[in-house]
C-alpha cells in the first residue's frame, strides 16, 4: 500500500497507508487525518478539500478535469500551481512516499 | 446489541410544521433515529449519524422503487444512485460551475434584484416575500434553465405545485390532477426551447444536458428538469427572506455587515445553517445496519433531517442563535455527499454577493413592519410565510 505523508501547516507530518484506487481525500478522511473537511465527500462541489501537491510529481496525479479546474478558484485559501482538489486524485502505487501538504482553511 | 428503532407517538405533523425545533432537540437527545408515526418515517436527527449515512450511498440509497417523485417528476438524478446519477450530474454541471456562476449568471442576477428592487411601491412598505424574494428566485432560475416566455407567477406555481404533489402522501386528487398541470406546462415549456438550444448553445442547463457527453434524452431533460424546478426556487427565496429577517432582528450584527461586506456570505450560511430551508430529505436502507446505536432494517425508510443537524448541541454553540460571527465551521444545509447540492455556488452568489446587498444597500432604515407579524412554517422545507418591512424614502 503506498504511503501518503500528510503535512499540516504547522508542520506536523503523518504517514498513513493509502488504499489503491481511493481517492486521496478519502485516505485523508479514514485515517482521521485533519484539514480536509470534504463537504460533498467526493463530488467535486464543495471545494473544501483543497490540498498542494509535490511540484515534481503533479504529473502523477492524473489531469485536472474542466469542472475541478473552475472549483480550484474557489477555495478558502490561495490557489497555488500544486493546487488540487483531494477528492480527484486517485492513489496508485507510483504515489508512495508522496507529500501532500494541508492548507490553512478550507 | 443494537436497540430497535422506538416509535414515537406524540409528535404531530402540525407541531413540527410551527416549530420542529424543540421536537428535534428531544429526538437528539433521546432516540437519534425514531418511527415518528405522524410522518411514517424513520427520524435521523444527530450530526454524526447523517454524516455516516451521506458517505455510505449503498447502504443508504437515494433512488427507491416507491418513491412518490418519480410518479410526480419522472426519475431524476435526485432518486438516482452510482453511475446513472453521476452521469447526470456530470452533464449538468457545467452550468453550475462556481467561476460560470460569478461570470455569466452573477451579473444576470444583479439586473433582476435591481430591477424588483426599482419596482417597489414609493410608500416605503413592502412584503419581502412577494415583492422580492420570490421573483428573484424565479427569474434568476428561469435564466439558468433556458426556459422563454414563461412568467415567474407561473413558474413558481409550477415549483409549488410539483412540491406538494411530491409530498402528497394522502393521494388527494386535486393535488395530483394540479401536480399534472404542471408537469404537462413545464413539457411544453421545454418543447419551445429545445430547437433554438440545440441549434446555439449557451450556458443554460437545458443547453448543458444537450451538450453533455452522455446527452441526456427528453425523459431525463424533463425529470431533471422539474427537480431542478421544485428544489431550486423555494431555498434561494426563503434563505433570502431568513438571512433578512436574522439580520433585522438583530442590529449588532446588522451593523457588522453594513462595516464589511466580506461578512455577507458568513450571513447567508448562517441563516442556512439556522433555519435550514430543506430541513428534511429521503433516504433508502438497502441492507440491515447498526446506526446512532439503533439496528435499521433492510428498506426501512429515514427522513435525513439536516435541519435538526444543523443545530445539534454537539457541533455548535449555542444553536438556536442567529449568530453570523459565530466560527466558520460546516454545516449540512446543502446535504452531503453525491448529492451535494448542485446549486450551492449559485445561491452563494444570488443571495449572499447580490439579492441581499442590493436590498440592505439601497433601502435606508430598512426594519421589519412593527404592525405586522412574521411567520415562519413547515420542517420538511421552512423558511418565512411573510416579511413586512418597511424603509425610509
Ligand atoms: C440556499 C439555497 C439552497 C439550499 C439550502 C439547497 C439544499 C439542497 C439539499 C439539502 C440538497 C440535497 C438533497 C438530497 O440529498 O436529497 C440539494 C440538492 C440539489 N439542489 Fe439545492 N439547495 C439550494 C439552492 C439550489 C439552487 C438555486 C439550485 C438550482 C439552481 C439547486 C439545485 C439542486 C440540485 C439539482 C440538487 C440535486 C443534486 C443531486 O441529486 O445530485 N439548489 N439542494
Ligand atoms: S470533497 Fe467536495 S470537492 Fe472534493
Amino acid at each position: 500500500m503506498p504511503k501518503i505523508i500528510f503535512v499540516q501547516p504547522c508542520g506536523t507530518r503523518r504517514e498513513v497507508e493509502a488504499t489503491q484506487g481511493n481517492s486521496i481525500m478519502e485516505a485523508a478522511l479514514k485515517h482521521g487525518v485533519t484539514g480536509i473537511t470534504a463537504e460533498c465527500n467526493g463530488s467535486a462541489a464543495c471545494a473544501t478539500c483543497h490540498a498542494y501537491f509535490e511540484d515534481d510529481r503533479l504529473s502523477q496525479l492524473g489531469a485536472i478535469e474542466a469542472h475541478e479546474e473552475d472549483m480550484l478558484d474557489f477555495t478558502a485559501s490561495e490557489r497555488l500551481p500544486v493546487s488540487r482538489l483531494s477528492c480527484q486524485v486517485t492513489v496508485t502505487d507510483a504515489m508512495d512516499g508522496m507529500i501532500v501538504r494541508l492548507p490553512e482553511s478550507q | 446489541m443494537a436497540n430497535p428503532v422506538p416509535v414515537i407517538d406524540d409528535i404531530s405533523l402540525e407541531s413540527l410544521y410551527a416549530d420542529p425545533y424543540p421536537s428535534f432537540q428531544r429526538l437528539q437527545r433521546d432516540a437519534p433515529v425514531a418511527f415518528v408515526r405522524a410522518a411514517g418515517i424513520n427520524l435521523v436527527t444527530r450530526f454524526d449519524d447523517i454524516v455516516q449515512i451521506e458517505r455510505d450511498f449503498e447502504t443508504f440509497a437515494s433512488s427507491n422503487p416507491v418513491s412518490l417523485m418519480n410518479r410526480v417528476m419522472g426519475h431524476s438524478l435526485m432518486r438516482k444512485d452510482g453511475e446513472d446519477h453521476r452521469l447526470e450530474r456530470k452533464a449538468i454541471e457545467p452550468s453550475f460551475r462556481p467561476g460560470v456562476v460569478r461570470n455569466h449568471w452573477a451579473p444576470r442576477f444583479r439586473v433582476i434584484a435591481d430591477d424588483l428592487i426599482d419596482q417597489f411601491d414609493d410608500h416605503g412598505a413592502t412584503d419581502l416575500f412577494g415583492s422580492f424574494a420570490a421573483p428573484m428566485a424565479s427569474l434568476s432560475l428561469m435564466e439558468m434553465l433556458g426556459l422563454r416566455d414563461v412568467s415567474w407567477q407561473e413558474l413558481a406555481i409550477w415549483s409549488q405545485s410539483l412540491m406538494d404533489a411530491v409530498g402528497n402522501y394522502g393521494q388527494d386528487p386535486e393535488v395530483i390532477r394540479r401536480g399534472q398541470v404542471a408537469s404537462d406546462g413545464i413539457d411544453a415549456a421545454i418543447e419551445v426551447v429545445l430547437p433554438k438550444l440545440e441549434a446555439s448553445p449557451d450556458p443554460s442547463i437545458i443547453s448543458s444536458m444537450l451538450q453533455a457527453e452522455d446527452k441526456h434524452s427528453i425523459a431525463q431533460i424533463r425529470a431533471n428538469v422539474k427537480v431542478i424546478i421544485g428544489g431550486g426556487l423555494n431555498e434561494p427565496r426563503d434563505t433570502i427572506l431568513t438571512t433578512a429577517y436574522g439580520l433585522l432582528s438583530n442590529p449588532d450584527q446588522r451593523a457588522c455587515v453594513m462595516e464589511d461586506a466580506n461578512l455577507w456570505s458568513a450571513a447567508f450560511e448562517e441563516a442556512v445553517r439556522w433555519i435550514s430551508p430543506i430541513g428534511m430529505y429521503p433516504r433508502r436502507v438497502t441492507r440491515d445496519v447498526v446506526l446512532g446505536g439503533m439496528q435499521l432494517r433492510e428498506g426501512d425508510q429515514l427522513g435525513i433531517c439536516v435541519g435538526a443537524a444543523n443545530r445539534d448541541e454537539s457541533h455548535f454553540d449555542r444553536p438556536d442563535l442567529f449568530d453570523i460571527l459565530r466560527p466558520k465551521q460546516s454545516h449540512l444545509g446543502f446535504g452531503a455527499g453525491p448529492h451535494y447540492c448542485a446549486g450551492t455556488w449559485v445561491a452563494r452568489q444570488m443571495v449572499g454577493a447580490i439579492a441581499l446587498p442590493a436590498l440592505f444597500g439601497r433601502l435606508k432604515d430598512l426594519r421589519l413592519d412593527e404592525a405586522a407579524e412574521v411567520k415562519l412554517g413547515g420542517w420538511v422545507f421552512r423558511g418565512p410565510l411573510s416579511l413586512p418591512v418597511r424603509w425610509s424614502i
